[in-house]
């Protein structure tokens, strides 16, 4: 035994010879450089936002004459305590009407909107959960009929567009009288007019926010209601439990998990939604962020540091709820049948129901999205009335050249418009490769994760990959739109990849780690121990045995991205991408235009939805429930 | 083919000691089961030998080359240590066939010289100087070949293993392992998932296994029947701690402490508590059983107080050299402590009291079921309290006042509950152990 006699190598020997062997762990240095780069990548943007709330902005507040004297120069740069001061301490003084009336500028700019943000995310919340929970027990533990349909359905609003049931809400309520503008299907059809708060403001905005979240919170709860053990529930009922009882004490608190982390998500999706708001006129956080982006730059990177103060918040909620003890594993494997409640004739009579609600939101946005292609004017139902299919028109789509008359404004028709097509083409390069690199950066994580489950430094990256999943999607868009503006990427496609990705690898971590997990470790070390190289046992056997999870963790990001608006809106120019160019149709009054891409949208969503899940079995319900 | 030698291994999480200062030595072609109750360290034992796990410190070797040492820095992978692995739940790769899960490792193998024989095993250049080859398609043909006709499952090779069933998993896994020809075979548990018929089958295929390949197996089993039956050694482990490692009928007679003797054998032992002084003819006078009287005599003429004598030297020595440890840089307290193990007095009723600390003239007696014999001669009298006939043997519990106590009896001898018997202790491997620490004073016999 020679070696055993060989003398004791020094400290440092020692040293590398231990990080060598922490390194032959491709999941050691996976994780490390991921780590470093995610750090970087989240962290970074957060800094420069809070930054730019003490820089000055040339031809916005901070630089007016009364600002003066708030500047400090530090290493040749100039900073400001102005924008603070102002936002917080300053009186404004406006005409409303004869009068003058003065308020302080807080109470216009933050504690408004701040106001209006948090009762919408409350109220989405409640209605997601009351809607999306009922529906997911309805379907998963009674005999309710037309499950199948219903249940594909019913998630139809979470796929589409934010803003698909605003705008439809828009079509269908607003009316000239009232709101101002067109008048919409039920105006100009029945000459009813309905009252303004329901045609724009608080109540309508936290209504589709609610219908928007509702498959969330079906998705999550029903996943539990699944897989939750039968026995737990029959117990239950073996000892002479009343039915309400049992589901008071048994079900609802196994339940109560999902029904947190939905709230949570909620919340924050919520919060930092922008299109929804913006198209029903209620200010809050996210609107007023935009519209005072350009004067009050500063005070504006403000609102979206309380934007993510509210993210930090949820992390830490998240992080408290789901780590205790009441955390529980209803999979136990076990379960055999689940127990039916039976509805008697009521399962048809809900199931109508339903089926006439979903179709409201599910069917019904695209018909509508559909007509509007076809009107010859905004909001001219006439063919309704008058019976007329005449009076519908296919010069929206057909129109072959440059034409000013028609309430064309020199546009081409869409088929035919290049700018169009164009954006549509860089949203599909965007979603290609933010699914591509979000995808596959969370797979790895949720595999090394995995891999790593006691160490510090793998709980860490696991939270710094998932701490922009809870942000505010407008504040994430805040942050990489400063951030990008500094290091002079603004308006490219490297820019909205980035934010893109660093915003969805939650989604691929989150399904990734939960099915790796579940992947017993002795399956690869069966493989490590026949000297099977890491790339080998990845694509031989952990990618083969896990491919519907990890086709969902790069589906997901990529539906997410076709439909995103609100992160991608600042950081590049309208004609980009398509939901920009959606934009700009709306701001002209092209809405035939907007509803075209709107239904176009919709339709490749759908298709690849049901095109991947035909030939993978992998589907965005499976990736969302998967979450934690 | 292997000599494996684990000096001072310690793992732990925390202040949790899974494994404390493990000394154990494999012998080549050994058949070593690791066997303890669950959670006492004897799966991470195993993973720390074959590299699965990585040891807090001390030195693994393999024939004599150093596969970890925490001092030097060493740490071989465990795909570099050219041992099998069967895992408890056989982790097959489920997208793959039969075919596919035992070729996979064989397609992989680029050593120097590899080839594989008419016979179909892997061979390989033990110099080093042979260029490092690869197998070619018809090589690895033949050794599946081989190991699938070993174990008999030459019919599936196109199945997938959820098309199998937990025996046919089982053998699959097997087949895997001995393919690419490992010099040790470790095992985990690998029966634990079958039914006791087939269990038992493959037990007596695994004996013959052991047979035929000529290699070192490393076994882990809390089955302690398993690990007496197919074992040359067992290392019996509790909380971290090694209690014993001797052939499987040395622990079964002579027992190191109560814990061993309590663990192995079933029915288990009937502890008896006795008190009492050595006479000058070196027999031990004692009561037990609450009213009666008896003789222990030590085999050997054995004295109890120079046994005191000679435990507390080898007792202080091994305080010294924990207290040498706890001045060490970075030394962590265990917080799993070592206690003396809690021994269970089978009784009719408990009552268990709180008792004074026992002194150095408290013993407890062990005696095996198959020692107590039941006849009318025998001085004793109870009742029996049941009796489980299965055909070949009668398990007999006899109630002695409050006491019971279990006996074996061979043939079908039918006892009627309430049925009063005689009984006494039969032949010299009654065994005796101190009360106060739990060690084994020596073996002997009971005059009563």
């Amino acid at each position: 035994m020679t070696a055993l006699a060989s003398p004791k190598p020094s400290r440092f020997r020692r040293k590398m010879n231990s990080i060598w062997t922490y390194l032959s762990k491709p999941q050691n240095t996976i994780l490390l450089a991921l780590g470093i780069i995610l750090t970087v990548t989240t962290i970074f943007p957060m800094v420069t936002i809070v930054r730019d709330t003490v820089r000055l902005h040339p031809g916005s507040v901070d630089t007016n004459a009364n600002a003066a004297d708030a500047q400090v120069e530090v290493m040749g740069e100039t900073y400001t305590t102005y924008n603070w001061t102002n936002l917080f301490t300053d009186n404004i003084t406006t005409r409303v009407g004869r009068e003058r009336v003065t308020r302080s500028v807080a109470s216009i700019y933050l504690w408004t909107p701040l106001l209006n943000s948090i009762f919408i995310s409350i109220f989405a919340c409640f209605g997601a959960i009351l809607y999306g929970g009922v529906f997911a027990y309805l379907v998963t533990r009674t005999n309710l009929k037309l499950k199948k349909y219903l249940s594909s359905i019913f998630i139809f609003p979470y796929i589409m567009p934010q803003w698909t049931l605003a705008v439809m809400w828009q079509n269908l309520f607003n009316s000239n009288v009232v709101t101002g503008g067109n008048d919409g299907l039920l105006t100009s059809v029945f000459g009813v007019h309905m009252p303004l708060w329901w045609c724009q403001g608080i109540f309508p905005v936290s209504i589709v926010l609610a219908l928007h979240y509702a498959p969330f919170a079906y998705i999550l709860i029903g996943g539990i209601f699944r897989n939750m053990d039968a026995n737990l529930e029959e117990a239950a009922t073996i000892l002479n439990t009343p039915r309400w009882k049992t589901f008071l004490r048994v079900t609802l608190p196994l339940v109560k998990p999902a029904i947190l982390s939905t709230i949570l998500l909620v919340f924050s999706s919520a919060m930092g939604s922008y299109p929804i708001p913006h198209y029903l006129k209620l200010n809050t956080l996210s609107t007023q962020y935009v519209g005072m982006s350009s004067n009050r730059a500063g005070q504006a990177s403000i609102l979206a540091v309380i934007m993510m103060l509210f993210g930090f918040l949820i992390l830490i909620v998240n992080q408290r709820t789901t780590s205790g003890r009441k955390n529980f594993t209803t999979v136990t494997g076990k379960s055999g049948q689940t127990s039916v409640v039976n509805l008697r004739s009521g399962k048809y009579i809900v199931a109508v129901i339903f089926f006439i609600t979903t179709l409201a939101t599910g069917i019904l946005p695209i018909i509508l999205f559909a007509i509007e292609t076809f009107l010859p004017n905004p909001g001219d139902y006439s063919f309704l009335t008058n019976g007329i299919a005449g009076h519908m028109t296919t010069k929206w789509w057909m129109t072959a050249e440059n034409v000013t008359e028609n309430g064309m404004y020199g546009q081409k028709g869409i088929l035919f418009n290049s700018e169009i097509w164009n954006a549509f083409g860089g949203t599909l390069i965007v979603a290609v490769l933010c699914a591509l690199c979000a995808g596959t950066i969370g797979t790895l994580i949720g595999y090394c994760v995995s891999k790593n489950r006691r160490s510090k430094w793998a709980a860490y990256v696991n939270n710094m990959a998932f701490l922009p999943y809870l942000m505010p999607s407008l504040a994430v868009g805040v942050a990489f739109f400063v951030f990008g503006s500094n290091v002079g990427i603004y308006n490219t496609f490297l820019l909205l990849v980035l934010a893109g990705t660093v915003k969805y690898i939650p989604f691929a971590s989150r399904s990734a780690l939960n099915s790796m997990m579940q992947l017993s470790g002795e399956i690869e070390e069966a493989a490590i121990i026949q000297d099977i190289p890491w790339w080998k046992r990845m694509t031989r056997i952990i990618i083969p045995i896990q491919k519907t999870s990890i086709i969902s963790g790069y589906l997901l990001p990529f539906m997410t991205c076709l439909r995103e608006l609100t992160l991608f809106m600042l950081l590049c120019g309208q004609g980009k991408i398509i939901t920009t160019m959606l934009g700009y149709f709306d701001e002209m009054g092209l809405y035939a235009f907007s509803s075209g891409i709107n239904l176009i949208l919709i339709v490749v969503i759908l298709l690849f939805n049901t095109l991947v899940n035909k030939l993978t079995g992998a589907s965005l319900d499976a990736g969302i429930g998967g979450g934690k | 083919m292997a000599r494996i030698e684990l000096r001072d291994v310690t793992k732990r999480w925390g202040s949790y000691y899974a494994v404390e200062h493990l000394d154990l030595t494999i012998e080549d072609n050994a058949f070593v089961t690791l066997l303890g109750p669950s959670g006492c360290g004897k799966t991470t034992t195993l993973r720390m030998i074959a590299g699965l796990e990585t040891p807090t410190e001390g030195r693994i070797t393999i024939d004599g080359v150093p596969m970890f040492d925490s001092e030097m820095g060493i740490n071989v992978p465990p795909n570099k240590r050219r041992v099998g692995f069967l895992f408890q739940n056989y982790a097959l790769w489920p997208n793959m066939t039969v075919f596919q899960n035992i070729a996979f490792g064989l397609s992989n193998i680029n050593e120097s010289g590899a080839a594989v024989n008419d016979a179909g095993e892997v061979v390989r250049d033990e110099t080093g100087k042979a260029p490092a080859r690869k197998l070619t398609k018809e090589e690895i043909k033949r050794a599946v070949d081989r190991v699938s006709a070993i174990v008999k499952i030459g019919q599936f090779m196109d199945r997938y293993p959820s098309e199998l069933s937990g025996g046919q998993q089982q053998r699959v896994a097997i087949a895997r392992t001995l393919a690419p020809g490992p010099r040790v075979l470790f095992m985990d548990e690998p029966l634990s998932n079958l039914d006791a018929k087939l269990r038992l089958e493959m037990r007596s295929e695994l004996q013959r296994l052991h047979l035929s390949t000529g290699s070192t197996f490393v076994y882990v089993t809390h089955d302690q029947m398993e690990a007496m039956t197919l074992a040359t050694r067992i290392c019996l482990i509790d909380n971290g701690v090694l209690q014993q490692y001797d052939e499987p009928l040395t622990v079964y007679n002579k027992p190191n402490n109560l814990f061993v003797a309590d663990f192995v054998g079933n029915p288990a032992v009937n502890f008896i508590e006795a008190s009492g002084t050595q006479d000058g003819n070196g027999a031990l006078n004692l009561s037990i059983l609450e009213d009666h009287k008896a003789s222990f005599l030590p085999n050997g003429g054995l004295k109890i107080a120079d046994w005191y004598a000679q435990d507390d030297k080898a007792q202080a020595e091994i305080k010294a050299k924990r207290d040498e440890r706890a001045k060490q840089p970075g030394y962590v307290e265990k917080t799993n402590k070592d206690t003396v193990f809690n021994y269970n007095i089978a009784r009719v009723v408990d009552n268990e009291e709180k008792r004074p600390a026992p002194t150095r003239q408290d013993f407890v007696l062990g005696v095996r079921p198959e020692f107590i014999k039941i006849d009318d001669s025998g001085a004793i009298e109870g009742e029996v309290f049941s009796a489980m006939p299965t055909g070949m043997e009668t398990t007999v519990k006899i109630r002695v006042g409050n006491f019971l106590l279990t006996a074996v009896v061979f043939g079908g001898v039918v006892y009627k509950i309430g049925q009063k018997v005689r009984l006494s202790f039969s032949g010299d491997n009654i065994m005796l152990f101190s009360r106060e620490n739990g060690r084994m004073i020596g073996n002997g016999t009971i005059q009563l």
